[in-house]
């Protein structure tokens, strides 16, 4: 089973990432509902991800909240949560934490597929020349790091231009996060302003 | 490259007071403080008067968070010239060498501010940053405790912030948070307790409305509380359900792309309510 994704939720990753330079974040990945239940799928596709939060990511009840409430946004359109990402506070340090694998593997329990993606902060630049992703599968109870390369993006050229320009138009700075959204209902955490950019830009 | 001043079309007062504000509010968007400060210092700084040394060590900061050593360097020497023995200004040279990662200069920095005034709580904050950047994060809590026992006050840092900060809704917030986190009955009634005062000092902070209703939900499917203390908490949740309401309607009025939005917070309240009861 592979995982992919797509220039959409490569973006917003990279976005928050960059919008909170000096904290870790986090976030959920989503994928169209497989239209047959029980058939095995060859390839799970992540159309897009919302950004959780910044600075305080092992907190429970905002955590609960934002899984059922994204859980019921995913349910009205189709969309299944397939997948964690996290980007840690410091630098040189891309392992997974407790955090990322207890809402991992929550996630798991509900999407056997499930994948855990971990940014590597120390090859993160401006201009994206290569993707910066570990992405690690669910394997017996453990987490497995899959090999790095361009063979899980949909189309790597693409979201790497795309992704380069936003963060060169310092798009990163409307990005809204379940944190923002808290502190503003009014911010809407599925960044469709963002959303029309990177469709613009394809 | 247009100056800030062109693009957003203020003049250098309203820069200097956006800078006051980012300053008393702690806010960290450092690219924008080094624009606007950068700006200030370049074409106005004659005009600014003493206010000028804090934006100083302000734009300092922040370049150090750009990597715009320059800058940083530049500021920290007219500080340097302005207050030649300052703790304080030595504390920002010691925060330049942590940028360059020159993590042990930077100790000898605070080490000696630290022997001439030992109860300089900046240099010891600083020296614990130090650990943390170099992941020695059971060092940096054994210093932490160190640093908290010099107030020979309470172990618990939020505790300490609630009693010095008692109309700060934030750090009961977080503190209610925590509580939760740890779980257990005791704990989330303490949440919940918390998260109730955190809106009575500001009854729009949504945090504390969403954690009242988790807590006091979870407590009210508890196997473990008697009927009555069942009922209460069933009531806290059903007030809470209507508050968070309220306030996305609020929200959601005059924007389409919002409805969906309200109707996921009414769906997930109901499914929770069937989950809970």
């Amino acid at each position: 089973m592979s995982l992919k994704l797509t220039t959409q939720a490569y973006c917003k990753m990279l976005l928050h990432a960059a919008k909170y330079p000096h904290c870790p974040v986090n976030g959920l990945l989503v994928a169209e509902k497989h239209k047959k239940k029980d058939s095995p799928r060859d390839s799970v596709l992540c159309v897009d991800c919302v950004p959780l939060f910044h600075g305080a990511l092992a907190l429970a009840p905002m955590l609960e909240v934002a899984l059922t409430l994204i859980d019921t946004w995913c349910k009205e359109n189709k969309y299944v949560i397939a997948g964690y990402y996290q980007a840690n506070e410091r630098i040189k340090e891309a392992r997974p934490n407790q955090v990322a694998e207890k809402v991992a593997a929550r996630i798991s329990e509900n999407f056997s597929e499930a994948a855990m993606i971990m940014l590597d902060n120390s090859r993160f630049t401006m201009e994206c020349f290569v993707p910066v992703l570990f992405i690690y599968d669910h394997h017996d109870s453990k987490w497995k790091c899959r090999e790095p390369s361009t063979d899980c993006f949909e189309d790597w050229l693409e979201a790497q231009k795309i992704t380069a320009a936003l963060l060169e138009n310092k798009s990163y700075e409307s990005l809204v996060d379940f944190d923002n959204h808290l502190d503003d209902l009014r911010n809407d955490w599925t960044n469709p302003e963002i959303n029309k950019s990177v469709l613009h830009l394809c | 490259m247009s100056s800030v001043s062109e693009l957003y079309d203020v003049t250098w007062e309203e820069m200097r007071d956006k800078l006051r504000k980012w300053r008393e509010e702690n806010y960290r968007n450092s690219e924008q403080i080094v624009d606007v400060g950068e700006e200030l210092i370049n074409e106005h700084a004659s005009k600014l008067g003493d206010d000028i040394w804090i934006i100083y060590e302000q734009v300092m900061i922040a370049a150090l968070d750009c990597s715009r050593d320059d800058l940083a360097w530049s500021c920290l020497q007219e500080l340097k010239k302005q207050f030649p023995d300052s703790h304080r200004v030595k504390r920002l040279a010691g925060m330049r060498l942590e940028a360059l990662e020159r993590y042990e200069d930077a100790n000898k920095l605070y080490d000696s501010i630290l022997q001439d005034d030992p109860t300089n709580t900046a240099a010891r904050k600083r020296k614990i940053s130090i650990l943390r950047a170099q992941g020695k994060s059971s060092e940096a809590i054994r210093e932490l405790n160190e640093y908290l026992e010099h107030y020979a006050k309470a172990a618990f840092c939020l505790e300490e912030l609630m009693m010095t900060n008692p109309h700060n809704h934030l750090y009961c917030e977080q503190y209610a948070e925590v509580k939760y986190t740890q779980g257990g009955l005791e704990n989330l009634e303490l949440a919940r307790k918390y998260f109730a005062q955190a809106l009575k000092l500001n009854n729009r902070n949504m945090r504390a409305l969403f954690g009242l209703y988790m807590s006091a939900s979870h407590i009210a499917a508890s196997p473990k509380v008697s009927a009555k203390v069942k009922k209460d908490n069933v009531k806290y949740a059903a007030w809470a359900t209507s508050q968070i309401s309220r306030a996305y309607q609020m929200a959601g009025r005059g924007k389409k792309e919002n409805k969906c939005s309200v109707k996921a917070v009414e769906e997930m309240l109901e499914s929770m309510q069937i989950t809970m009861s």
